[in-house]
């Protein structure tokens, strides 16, 4: 039936959008060979959901009209509400101030200090002292704020 | 003159941490970051929930979606539950009473051949008559045990009732659910 070609699409976008979030955000700026796995094979997978037995060029493109539709309006609730864009992104999250660790933070994200370590030394920071304030940003890249001469 | 640009002047709109001059903003929000956590175990949990209720049959292809009915002649095992657009068998194993003169005459209701989309009869009866709702199937049969298999591959999610009756026997009524 062609409503389902279009509620499949969509919930197969949806489903995905919820997967990938909950997956959650690792830290670093690019897809280690482990994650790119999961994103293909997750990709695969709702693929054969998505498509059924209707293998279309008419569906395919109603299909393709629906997630883009959908993330149009995701994207658009996301601009609008702020409540929205948290949930789609999350909030960045603290991983150590005032030379304290986040330590809930830390293991809840599966990050170590390790992690931090790797993004303070790109930037000539010598060791963990150096860090003012890192943070773990929505889209998964940790900042870091070195701390500043004569502060410490 | 050039069109002028849409401007509106800077706030500092992001929650910060720290204090004074020194304060960065973040826009950390904890107390929703830690509802999430909350859900993502729940999530977890569903998830869980769901694959242990997939292995067992819960939502098809299991051990606990077979079904089978009985009556003094005719034995049905099916699905309880099937899954749309996946292959499933219904086995109609006939007792002696069933064969009547050589033949054996079975009812099944429209139901098993639209949304439950019977595909296929093996063996092929020796003929199918349509009416009353349904399509009565007449094979050629010697002997008990005898046994007719059709193949579903249902199209249509939903609760599907069928019926199935032999020949001077008491008929079954039962219901398939088809997930999507």
């Amino acid at each position: 039936m062609a409503l389902f070609v279009v509620l499949r699409a969509a919930f197969g976008y949806l489903f995905l959008v919820l997967m990938v979030r909950i997956v959650g955000r690792r830290p670093g700026k690019q897809l280690t060979p482990f994650e790119f796995v999961l994103v293909f094979y997750l990709g695969g997978l709702t693929l054969t959901g998505m498509v059924g037995v209707e293998a279309s060029l008419s569906s395919a493109v109603v299909q393709i009209i629906t997630v883009a539709l959908c993330h149009y309006v995701l994207a658009e609730l996301r601009f609008r509400y702020d409540w929205v864009a948290q949930l789609l992104d999350g909030s960045p999250l603290i991983l150590l101030e005032k030379k304290q660790w986040r330590t809930k933070t830390l293991s809840k994200m599966g990050i170590q200090d390790d992690d931090v370590m790797d993004m303070a030394r790109g930037q000539g920071i010598k060791d963990l002292s150096g860090i003012k304030t890192a943070v773990l940003e929505s889209f998964g890249e940790i900042t870091i704020v070195p701390e500043e001469e004569g502060e410490e | 003159m050039g069109a002028q640009p849409f401007t509106s002047p800077v706030e500092d709109s992001v929650p910060k941490v720290g204090e004074g001059e020194k304060a960065i903003a973040v826009g950390e929000n904890l107390e929703f970051q830690r509802k999430w956590w909350r859900f993502e175990r729940v999530v977890w949990a569903v998830f869980l929930v769901i694959l242990v209720c997939d292995v067992m049959g819960l939502l098809g292809r299991g051990w606990l979606a077979k079904a089978k009915a009985t009556t003094p002649e005719l034995t049905l095992d099916y699905e309880r539950v099937a899954r749309a657009g996946t292959p499933s068998v219904m086995t109609l194993t006939f007792g002696d009473g069933a064969i009547h003169e050589g033949k054996i005459r079975v009812y099944v209701s429209d139901s098993v051949v639209k949304p439950l989309g019977a595909q296929r009869i093996a063996p092929q009866p020796a003929m199918s008559m349509v009416g009353d709702g349904g399509i009565t199937y007449t094979f050629d049969a010697s002997r008990a045990p005898a046994v007719v298999q059709i193949a579903l591959e249902p199209s249509f999610p939903g609760v599907h009732d069928f019926t199935v009756k032999v020949e001077g026997d008491q008929e079954i009524d039962g219901k398939v659910l088809v997930v999507p």
